[in-house]
């Protein structure tokens, strides 16, 4: 798994396929889940990363169990959220979930973390919308030292003070999971990420790209000023939606009504309009190989690249087609061209023993 | 040189919305001009936008040409907002583009606001539904507005008086806008940064450095 990362989120939606009207079971949809996730195992992709939600017509309110389950199925892929609520979670529960996790995983996790824009979701949880950013910084400092730090006194003031608290189990090989930092549109996510050094995840689907960019520039160039490396050093990863067939305009004719009933963007822009302002790609294998070659040209170098392909009512079926072209023709053409001319110094997509590798080489250092 | 935006809320053509859009932007081209100022306009007729800026409101996905007109309003010294009177309020459309209208865009932007109508019954929906709505958005409203009935654009005397209104309100905002000068356009991104890196505990030392690129 040198160089680049490839995979596929997931929101989890239980959304009646429009072509038929039947919508799948709760039970349907998360064994279908686990199907989708395995298959990315099988068609060589690298990354599995699921949603988290609280309220119908979603199933993922618990992804470490879900990603617990996959864990036992899978040897080789890394499993992610796409996002962890950093808000209305506890931090010490996510810290003991992900640790759990990663001793179960083999080390095979991260986590992506986000703020959650659905506001009657924090006061079900205890907190307020309005307190978003505040309510990131605080629980995302709180949980950076849970991992790193043996014992922790801490008092803020989202929370009950911690007076002597130890995390267990400590986090595996004593590396926490990597943390990506998600956001649609927010800059300050991605100064978050820059100021902490983490990976910075521009969710790039649902907003036009020039936003993209310009979000992923800023990212990269607080990196530098925070001191992690260069701007091109930073770790970058980027969200893509893609349906293929074979011949473009089949895929388009079998798309169109999955797109125009979208929960999120349906009944809204047309599908043409929607794949020139953002990376949505409807075509051949082909075309959605040249498409995603060309986000290198406005976000650098980078490092994750994961694809939405099993929202909006789309058959299980058709689902698992997708992961075989992705597999099989998509993802092989683009791990050689991301290849070429990637300078050395662009670091890979991390991995938990490329962390450990890192965190040797502080030790020597110190 | 004081750059103006112009919308007209407008929906048939020809549209006596948009000609009083016209009208009003021509007087306070003069106006300024009889105080040493010149002037550019920027005319943004919603009727075009009106998928745009539902599909921006349904969807939050911004249109290319609707990110135009954003950046228009953005970029200019003063703003001439001009509606129809429908059912005793501003048009849906007209509404509809300021809730999609990125926060702050119109922070201590100079506004003159006007409205057409069927009668002078109307005339109140200045008052009752504009002025409040611009208020809101902090912007900097003009004491005088226009609103012009059917009546106005008929009958000879009508038109005479409603030339007076428009270059009274013109010569109003004329000052306003000198008074206030050149706009420094807002930028919502860098607040929230500057929010944000206070937040980190890092405020002081990247202020200087903290910049935005296209």
């Amino acid at each position: 798994m040198s160089g680049m990362q490839f995979g596929v989120f997931t929101v989890g939606d239980v959304t009646p396929d429009p072509t038929t009207g039947i919508a799948p079971t709760e039970a349907d949809r998360i064994r279908a889940t686990v199907t989708i996730a395995k298959k990315v195992e099988e068609v060589g992709l690298d990354v599995f990363a699921t949603g988290e939600h609280h309220n119908p017509p979603f199933v993922p309110s618990s992804p470490t169990t879900l990603l617990g389950y996959i864990a036992a199925q899978t040897e080789r892929i890394i499993l992610s959220t796409a996002t962890t609520l950093i808000t209305t979670n506890d931090p010490v529960k996510i810290a003991e979930d992900f640790s759990v996790l990663q001793h179960l995983s083999g080390g095979r996790t991260d986590v992506m973390l986000g703020r959650g824009n659905t506001g009657p979701v924090y006061p079900w949880f205890g907190q307020d919308i309005r307190a978003a950013i505040p309510l990131t910084v605080e629980h995302y400092d709180l949980l950076r030292r849970l991992w790193r730090e043996e014992i922790v006194d801490w008092t803020g003031e989202f929370r009950t003070s911690l007076q002597g608290f130890t995390l267990a189990p400590r986090p595996l090989d004593g590396v926490p999971p990597f943390v990506w930092h998600a956001s649609i549109r927010t800059m300050e996510v991605a100064e978050l990420a820059a100021y902490y050094g983490d990976g910075f995840f521009a969710n790039h689907i649902f907003w036009p790209s020039s936003h993209t960019k310009r979000m992923v520039q800023y990212y990269r160039q607080r990196f530098e000023h925070y001191g992690h490396g260069s701007a091109h050093q930073a770790i970058v990863g980027l969200g893509g939606q893609v349906f293929m067939r074979a011949n473009s305009q089949d895929a388009v004719n079998e798309f169109r009504p999955y797109f125009d009933n979208a929960p999120v963007y349906g009944h809204g822009p047309s599908l043409e309009e929607f794949t020139a302002s953002t990376p949505l790609t409807v075509g051949s294998p082909q075309q959605v190989i040249d498409r995603t070659l060309g986000f290198r040209e406005y976000v650098g170098d980078y490092q994750r690249q994961l694809f939405l392909v099993d929202h909006a009512g789309l058959p299980l079926k058709t689902v698992l087609e997708q992961l075989d072209l992705l597999g099989g023709e998509v993802v092989p053409v683009l791990r050689k061209e991301f290849q070429r001319g990637r300078p050395a110094d662009v670091p890979a997509g991390p991995t938990h023993e490329s962390l450990v590798k890192a965190a040797a080489q502080e030790d020597r250092q110190e | 040189m004081t750059t103006l935006a112009v919308i007209s809320g407008g929906l048939r053509e020809p549209s006596s919305t948009r000609l009083l859009a016209g009208r009003i932007d021509t007087a306070v081209h003069q106006a300024l001009a009889a105080i040493d100022t010149s002037a550019t306009s920027t005319m943004i007729e919603l009727r075009p936008l009106g998928r745009a800026i539902m599909d921006a409101m349904l969807t939050g996905v911004v249109a290319p040409e609707l990110e135009e007109a954003f950046d228009a309003v953005a970029s200019a010294d003063g703003l001439i907002a001009v509606t129809p009177a429908f059912n005793a309020s501003f048009s849906g459309l007209f509404k509809s583009f300021f809730d999609v209208l990125p926060e702050q865009t119109l922070w201590d932007m100079p506004v003159l606001i006007a409205a057409t109508g069927g009668t002078e019954r109307h005339s109140l929906v200045l008052d009752h539904a504009l002025r409040p709505m611009f208020s809101y958005l902090h912007a900097i409203v003009a004491p005088a507005g226009v609103y012009a009935a059917t009546n106005d654009f008929g009958a000879q005397r009508g038109s005479a008086a409603l030339s007076e209104r428009i270059n009274t309100a013109a010569r109003d905002f004329a000052r306003l806008l000198r008074s206030c000068g050149a706009r420094t356009r807002r930028d919502a991104f860098a607040d929230e940064l500057t929010e944000m890196q206070r937040l980190l505990g890092a405020a002081s030392q990247c202020k200087d450095t903290a910049t935005i690129e296209d």
